[in-house]
């Protein structure tokens, strides 16, 4: 008799991620928060949407604490959620919930990564690719910012589910100051891409964000049509190059005009070509002092 | 209005200044170095001190002094030394330091591979008072041991101010220009002499230094054969035409696999097409691109 091929590493991952019940969940107040905030401006309500926050009493003190940072461009001190959307805008205020909401999601004692440092990236990777998006007019910037923030995703099911091999997988990464999804790839078969793509499957996340985590460090292979997973490739790499990466610094050149997603992008955003990549790059400096303070100040607590 | 920056003004938190930005933005646009949000409360101190000696009182005001005014160039130029002052100093960007070692000298290494002779060769290009000079030479020599084994290091230091030059040459630093030495380089590379530190001879040996006007073009030809060149807060002193015939030299002057770098912040934006900014860990340089062919420009 003919033995059953052995599982991929990706199926004995599937396999073990369903078999586990404490699958990280996003708060339950976001899903509608998100949906709501998507229908036209003219539609929503201020208080349905303090309301809604305000279900949730930690993310909704985490929520005025991130209102009240500097990387939101609010200079005067908030004291209710009310003011936040009032002063930030439907939109920001929804990014701010969702930010909230997804630092909540690694385990808190980290399995050998830093979880601040991990934080730090997808924050700044957010910030960074909204910024981007504004700069070469790319159509959604708010949709930037929350790929941005949900692109790692899979790293939180590779420490949830697999936290040796991970743990090991990071390690390797550090020593040799390897990107995180080639050293992964070495020790488990398969990288947080596509463990990824599982978790944004089961939380229900619209297509282009599962694109986004599903491809950001090869957007080639993406169906994704309007380059938001070639925008996240490149913001994650500047990141990745510099204080806003995963922990350890990857010893490596990128010449960021020559990466895949560059061309993608290119042929969306005309302005691409003439991009200034130096100014955004002191840029994204500024951002980091901010970063630092404000995800530890809210992990912190 | 804006009043004139004070030391209560400019500890409160608050959105960027307007003004200030359009004085950030104007000087990346004709200086090319570029001072992030979080740096702008340092310019503003800058500012405030041409103010000052201006007799000036709005930030308007002071934009108006570096556009309109005749001393227009003569101010921008003030205001530069202002912004660059007290930079000069033994390792000074030290991510950029850490890049040229992890990333930058293994590459060349690589290129310069099958080639019989094994010599890197560095400019400083407008270094001053040596720091910059005397850091890389220091660097490198413990590589010597490493990745450079056996291979032979050439600096070539240059700048135009005679009085730096010889400073450089008796290679005599106080405490300000120090400040940035780790124990380890103190101990291995320095001794005291009276109240200074004075690098010691093996890491001056490396290091040509001579007059050189960048705008010199019959001299610029003759600088061949680099593998770095470093130019850093030099540039911003330049029009943008002279900026781009500097720039076209450095090109010209670099071996195929070269790097140039800058000052931290200071970027070719709108400078050279020629050469490609590349990220490196925690630091940007500048590569060869491929030449342009036609007559015509590309993007």
């Amino acid at each position: 008799m003919k033995a059953a091929p052995a599982p991929t590493p990706i199926e004995n991952l599937r396999k073990r991620m369903e078999g586990l019940r404490q699958i990280p969940t996003i708060p339950a107040v976001l899903a509608p928060l998100i949906r709501y905030i998507q229908q036209p401006v003219e539609q929503l309500d201020v208080q349905k949407i303090t309301d809604m926050i305000a279900q949730d009493k930690s993310l909704a003190a985490q929520c005025l604490e991130m209102a009240n940072s500097p990387l939101f461009g609010r200079w005067q001190k908030v004291e209710t959620l009310r003011a936040a959307v009032i002063g930030l805008g439907f939109q920001r205020v929804g990014d701010i919930a969702m930010s909230c909401g997804v630092l909540n999601l690694l385990p808190r004692d980290g399995r050998g990564i830093d979880p601040v440092a991990f934080w730090e990236h997808s924050l700044g990777c957010a910030l960074v690719s909204r910024h981007l998006a504004r700069m070469i007019s790319f159509p959604d910037p708010g949709k930037a910012y929350l790929a941005g923030l949900l692109h790692d995703i899979g790293v939180i099911v590779n420490l949830w589910v697999l936290p040796k091999e991970f743990q090991e997988a990071f390690q390797i990464g550090r020593q040799e100051s390897i990107p995180l999804h080639e050293a992964e790839r070495r020790v488990m078969g398969f990288d947080h891409c596509e463990s990824g793509r599982f978790l944004a499957e089961k939380w229900g996340l619209p297509a282009d964000l599962i694109q986004v985590v599903a491809f950001h460090h090869t957007p080639v292979q993406s169906s994704d049509q309007t380059g938001l997973v070639a925008l996240i490739e490149l913001s994650d790499l500047l990141c990745r190059m510099s204080g806003l990466n995963h922990g350890y610094v990857e010893a490596r050149q990128v010449d960021v005009q020559e990466e895949p997603g560059f061309a993608i992008l290119a042929e969306k955003c005309a302005l691409l070509k003439q991009f200034d990549w130096a100014r955004l790059t002191f840029e994204l400096d500024s951002y980091m002092d901010d970063v630092h303070a404000l995800v530890r100040t809210i992990y912190r607590k | 209005m804006t009043t004139a920056p004070t030391p209560a003004s400019t500890a409160q938190e608050g959105p960027p200044d307007p003004d200030l930005v359009r004085l950030r933005d104007l000087i990346y646009q004709t200086a090319g170095i570029f001072h992030p949000d979080n740096k702008l409360r340092l310019l503003l101190d800058r500012c405030g001190r041409r103010m000052k000696a201006l007799n000036t009182r709005t930030l308007r005001e002071y934009f108006e002094c570096l556009t309109v005014r005749p001393t227009k160039q003569a101010e921008m130029v003030a205001l530069l030394n202002e912004i660059t002052i007290g930079e000069t100093c033994f390792f000074r960007n030290q991510p950029q330091l850490d890049a040229l070692r992890q990333v930058v000298l293994p590459k060349i290494i690589a290129a310069k591979a099958k080639l019989p002779i094994r010599r890197i060769r560095i400019w400083s290009a407008g270094c001053s008072t040596g720091e910059e000079p005397y850091t890389l030479s220091m660097l490198l020599m413990e590589e010597t041991k490493g990745q450079l084994k056996d291979w032979t290091i050439e600096i070539l230091a240059t700048d135009l101010n005679e009085r730096s030059l010889a400073h450089a040459q008796t290679a005599l630093y106080g405490t300000y220009s120090t400040r940035n030495l780790t124990p380890f380089y103190r101990q291995k590379y320095f001794t005291s002499v009276e109240t200074q530190l004075q690098v010691m001879p093996a890491a001056r040996a490396n290091i040509t230094f001579s007059r050189l006007n960048l705008s010199d073009d019959a001299r610029m030809i003759f600088m061949k054969s680099l593998d770095l060149i470093f130019c850093c807060n030099v540039l911003i002193y330049f029009d943008l035409a002279s900026k781009r015939r500097v720039i076209q030299h450095f090109y010209n002057n670099l071996l195929p696999h070269g790097y140039f770098f800058m000052g931290h912040s200071e970027s070719l934006y709108g400078v050279s097409e020629d050469f490609h900014l590349v990220h490196l860990p925690g630091a940007t340089g500048y590569i060869k691109g491929e030449r342009r062919t036609g007559g015509g420009t590309q993007l």
